[in-house]
């Protein structure tokens, strides 16, 4: 599905030079489940925002569906990034003004869907996700993990292949970040790709391959059997 | 304590930076607008206050509205009313006294200036007490003909102000010059004051005849009466009174019935003729609505124009207001953890509203010093539209400075209150816990309102700024139905017996094309009316009954000058020899005089002709130039128009009456005016010695007309300009500030796939919404408002134009909202949204 070669990523602030991310090769297939594990400050973000084309590489290549993405345009990449890529974040990222439905649906609205069938779409993925009788609520009155949820169902109700998590039970209890992780485990077995960044040793035993990195380096690829 | 507030004042005001600027720049301009149209009203207001009991003394102003003829109202009165009035109403009336204006020339040391001399009745001092310089009351105004004087003047002529028994001589009356020597000299007349007078002379009854027009008559209206009211009696009961005799014991209750005859059973004088009184100091604000179209002692001012730009300033400044109250709610969630601090520290609800509103005051006070070096800046400006001299002179005049920091201390509590009450309940809890804004949806929607509010008004200033600016454009470039260019227009009431002369030397200058004597030039009109009566009958027309029309003389060529055409029979012509009305001498009353008469179409239709060529051969009978006349009707003109379009065309008569002729009307082709202008004045010196000359240009007077209206409309433009300007900067810094706090918002937004181009556009709906809904709101307003404004005018641009107007202005507003947002939103839409998604 995606490929990372060589790929460097360079903060130039004021006087310092940040390499978030060194040389980084990674690989990923379709329908894989991959944690990036490391301490903190090592990239993780940097490397998932540079997946999820929100931030481009100073350096290297990124072939996403077989396209060299470098050199796009940032037109370009958002055409990419709404057809195929949906993100959860661990503060939720709901917007505070709308109600769950137009959160979700608010996913839809930029792919041009009509408005009937966004309708149903939304409907359908708050019951995937158990949301649906909050669907007129607004992300205030709702508990961490159901924003969190809200969150999964907005990155999922555009059909997106990949979907990108920085630490998507940051915010949670364990229990409901045991909740969003099924959700997300049920996910992958529909067949979508799931990025996930954690610092839960528990929730990356979720994914089938973590990624280890460290001070921008890819350390270890550990590989769980299915 | 108060020093702490103070510093986090500064501070606040220094960290919001734009927003403060904002607010700063926005209350200068609004409090800037306040001072200038309060020294205008100052100016303008306080008029004869000064006088000693001024409560007491009212001016009588007279109306006609006779059925079938033009309403009339003038500022004046019949010479014969002051003495039957006050000898009648001796319980209200005191004393009572007549001004006569009369425009003369005072010679002095081989120089001529013209003057305008108020002769009065010898009480004058009696009821205007102004106080003596030299002489006293008593002793410089014994007799007919004394002559007091004012400072200014007696300067102007002497160089020194005791002048007493030094001698003015004027010219001239009946022929004659007349040496007055000076009695008295008074101070010079505050500028406060509707009496223009300055020479002022003990009536002499004996210089108008018997049955003169001035003196004895009860309806040619040449007087200014004034009563003074015996002590405790109001204007009301002397109006009563003044009433109650026109119609019981006035001799118009017997003229009415000879007019109307039968029909005059059910009518009373007062549906006809009002003789209305107003006190002094009212008649420098209000005569001008019992003056007609003519004028007063002194330029009028005008009530309705100052209350319009008293609104005015008022909404200017609300609009400041406004933003100053929406900027600081917007910023208040940014201060809510100052708040929650200050009350865990222990500050009670109140101190925390009192800090911030010090911090409003502040602010304003601050915005007052910018505004008054803004005044001072355009005050020249100013002056110059308004034709006014006003001075900002603070430390001269206690009570402005005192109104000034009145007014700051107001707005900064008008515009900080809101804010002052917002902020300070804040839960400290609340606030200190969570890491959200403490925005609510209801400050967000009050804010929403606001918004409209200014726009609205805005919106509403600007349609009303360009339908006074249309209909001045239209009023001006309407066709007057006669050529204007090229003319200039001379006064020859001096002339005497030199007309002749004048004309021919004047011909013989080579710019000088043709020269035509007349009544009154375009654009003046002295109001001079007369009764005709058709003799013969014709078919649905009003024969043999008098009617009212205006009058004009004209000499032979006026018509032919002003490119006038007669649509039939013809105009004035020197070879029929028949056309001048000739005296009738003493002693022959019984004779009838004969000459001739041309109407307009307006007069056509009045008597009830069904066309032009039915009137030509028609007679029409006046009583003028010593008896009665018989007037053949010799040809018809098209309307013109005489006077301001503002009023109309009215039903006219022109004649001629070498006796009445007042003007010479001088066409020319040059394009050298300033020589044009010195070899006439050379002219006019040889023609007739000793006398001023007075010349103007038409194109000038006819732009004149107009001055008020495009006064206004300059104004208007000034003052809805800076209210859009502010209303923009709110918007600007409501976007700005809506922009981030949005930007966590416009961040997720990208992230599920936003262009620019769809951040740029909610933004931009955001902010078109409320000022769609303020144009939506503000049309009919103004439609409304601009409607009844325009039905002053008998001529007025069609209202259709409100429509493009309405829809011009909406879609500027629009256009203005878009490209003050569309920056702040274009800024944070290009942003990399992962920076604001980062960290809450
Ligand atoms: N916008 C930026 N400008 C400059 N330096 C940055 C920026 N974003 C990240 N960095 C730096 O890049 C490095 C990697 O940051 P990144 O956010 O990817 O770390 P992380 O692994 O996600 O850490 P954490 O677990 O705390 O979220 C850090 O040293 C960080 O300081
Ligand atoms: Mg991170």
């Amino acid at each position: 599905m995606l490929k990372l070669h060589n790929l460097t990523r360079v903060y130039q602030t004021d006087d310092v030079e940040t390499l978030a991310l060194n040389n980084v090769n990674i690989e990923i297939k379709k329908g894989e489940f991959v944690a990036i594990m490391g301490p903190s400050g090592c990239g993780k973000s940097t490397l998932l925002n540079t997946i999820g084309m929100l931030d481009s590489p100073t350096e290297g290549q990124y072939i996403f569906a077989g396209e060299h993405v470098e050199g796009y345009s940032e037109k370009q990449l958002s055409e990419i990034r709404k057809k195929n890529i949906g993100f959860i974040f661990q503060n939720f990222n709901l917007i505070d003004e709308l109600t769950v439905h137009e959160n979700i649906e608010m996913a839809l609205i930029y792919h041009k869907i009509p408005a009937a069938e966004r309708k149903a779409r939304v409907e359908k993925v708050m019951d995937k996700v158990g949301i649906a009788h909050r669907a007129k609520h607004m992300p205030s009155q709702l508990s961490g993990g159901q924003q969190q949820r809200v969150a999964v169902a907005r990155a999922v109700v555009g059909d997106q292949a990949l979907i990108l998590a920085d630490e998507p039970t940051g915010n949670l209890d364990s229990a409901h970040g045991q909740e969003v992780m099924e959700m997300l485990q049920s996910l992958n077995d529909e067949g979508t790709t799931i990025i996930m960044v954690t610092h839960s040793p528990a929730h990356a035993d979720y994914a089938r391959r973590t990624i280890n990195l460290f001070d921008g380096h890819v350390v270890t690829e550990d590989v769980r059997a299915a | 304590m108060f020093r702490n507030y103070l510093i986090t004042a500064w501070r606040n005001i220094i960290k919001n930076g734009i927003f403060s600027i904002i607010n700063i720049f926005g209350l200068a301009i609004g409090l800037m607008s306040c001072i200038l149209i309060m020294l205008f009203v100052q100016n303008e207001t306080g008029f004869d206050t000064w006088l000693k009991d001024n409560d007491r003394i009212a001016r009588m102003h007279t109306s006609y509205s006779i059925p079938g003829q033009e309403p009339f109202s003038t500022v004046r009165s019949a010479g014969s009313m002051m003495e039957a009035i006050r000898d009648y109403a001796k319980n209200e009336i005191d004393s009572g006294v007549r001004f006569i204006q009369w425009g003369t020339t005072v010679r002095q040391n081989g120089n001529a200036f013209s003057e305008t001399i108020s002769m009065v009745d010898g009480n004058f001092f009696d009821i205007f007490d102004l106080p003596f310089l030299h002489g006293s009351k008593e002793s410089s105004f014994k007799k007919p003909m004394d002559l007091v004087i004012t400072e200014d003047q007696a300067i102007k002529y002497f160089g020194k102000t005791d002048v007493v028994g030094e001698t003015l001589t004027f010219c001239c009356f009946e022929g004659r010059e007349i040496p007055l020597p000076i009695t008295g000299v008074v101070k010079k007349l505050p500028d406060a004051t509707h009496l223009g007078i300055n020479m002022i002379v003990y009536l002499q009854p004996a210089l108008f005849g018997e049955n003169d027009g001035t003196l004895h008559t009860w309806t040619s209206l040449n007087v200014y009466t004034y009563f003074k009211m015996n002590p405790g009696i109001s204007l009301e009961q002397l109006q009563e009174r003044v009433t109650y005799w026109m119609d019981n014991e006035s001799p118009l209750v017997d003229m009415l019935k000879d007019i109307l005859g039968d029909t005059a059973n059910d009518k009373s004088v007062s549906d006809l003729v009002q003789q209305r009184v107003m006190l002094v100091p009212d008649l420098h604000l209000h005569a001008k609505k019992h003056a007609g179209n003519m004028g007063d002692l002194t330029p009028m001012g005008d009530d309705n124009m100052i209350n319009t730009f008293i609104v005015v300033a008022g909404l200017v400044l609300l609009i400041a207001c406004i933003n100053f109250m929406n900027l600081s709610t917007a910023k208040a969630s940014k201060r809510a953890r100052e708040v929650a601090m200050r009350k865990v520290l222990g500050a009670s609800r109140t101190q925390v509203a009192i800090q911030f509103l010090g911090e409003a005051i502040a602010l304003v006070m601050l915005s007052l010093l910018f505004a008054l070096v803004a005044v001072e800046i355009a005050l020249p400006f100013y002056n110059d539209v308004l034709g006014t001299n006003l001075k900002l002179n603070l430390f001269n005049d206690l009570n402005l400075l005192f109104s000034l920091v009145g007014i700051a201390v107001a707005v900064g509590i008008g515009a900080g209150l809101y804010p002052a009450l917002y902020l300070s309940r804040f839960l400290p809890g609340h606030i200190l816990k969570s890491s959200k804004g403490a925005e609510s949806s209801s400050s967000t929607k009050l804010r929403t309102v606001l918004v409209v509010f200014q726009f609205s008004t805005s919106i509403v200033l600007v349609i009303a700024t360009l339908v006074v600016y249309g209909q001045t454009v239209f009023s001006n470039s309407m066709d007057v139905g006669y050529q204007s260019d090229n003319k200039m227009v001379l006064n020859i009431d001096s002339a005497g017996d030199n007309l002749e002369s004048l004309k021919l030397e004047l011909l013989k200058l080579p710019e000088v094309n043709a020269v035509s004597f007349s009544s009154e030039s375009p654009t003046q009109d002295w109001e001079n009316n007369n009764n005709f009566k058709l003799l013969e009958s014709i078919e649905e027309g009003v024969a043999n009954q008098a009617l009212l029309f205006n009058i004009h003389n004209m000499g032979y060529g006026f018509f032919e000058d002003y490119g006038v055409k007669p649509i039939a029979g013809r105009l004035f012509d020197e070879d029929y020899g028949s056309d001048k009305i000739v005296r009738i001498e003493e002693g022959n009353e019984d004779k009838v005089g004969r000459a001739s008469a041309i109407l307009n179409v307006t007069a056509l239709k009045k008597f009830g002709f069904k066309n032009a060529e039915q009137a030509v051969g028609k007679t029409l009978e006046t009583n003028t130039a010593g008896g009665i006349h018989h007037l053949t009707i010799v040809g018809v003109i098209p309307d013109i128009y005489f006077r301001s379009i503002k009023y109309g065309v009215r039903a006219s008569v022109y004649t001629f009456s070498p006796g009445r002729f007042r003007v010479a009307n001088i066409s020319f082709s040059s394009n050298d005016i300033p020589s044009l202008i010195t070899k006439v004045e050379r002219v006019w010196k040889n023609s007739v010695p000793m006398q001023p000359i007075n010349l103007q240009f038409l194109s000038e007077m006819m732009t004149a007309q107009y001055s008020d209206e495009m006064t206004m409309a300059q104004l208007f433009l000034v003052f809805s300009g800076l209210a859009i300007i502010i209303a923009c900067l709110g918007l600007y810094g409501l976007s700005a500030f809506t922009v981030e706090r949005r930007t966590k918002e416009i961040g997720i937004r990208k992230v599920m796939g936003a262009d620019i181009i769809d951040i740029v556009r909610l933004l931009i709906w955001q902010f078109s919404k409320p000022v769609v809904i303020a144009n939506l709101i503000a049309w009919p307003i103004a439609a409304y408002m601009m409607l009844t404004w325009l039905e002053a005018f008998p001529y007025r641009i069609n209202a259709i134009w409100l429509i493009p107007i309405c829809l011009g202005v909406g879609l500027l507003s629009l256009i203005i909202a878009w490209t003050t947002v569309g920056g702040n939103a274009a800024r944070v839409a290009r942003k990399n949204p992962i920076n604001a998604l980062k960290y809450e």
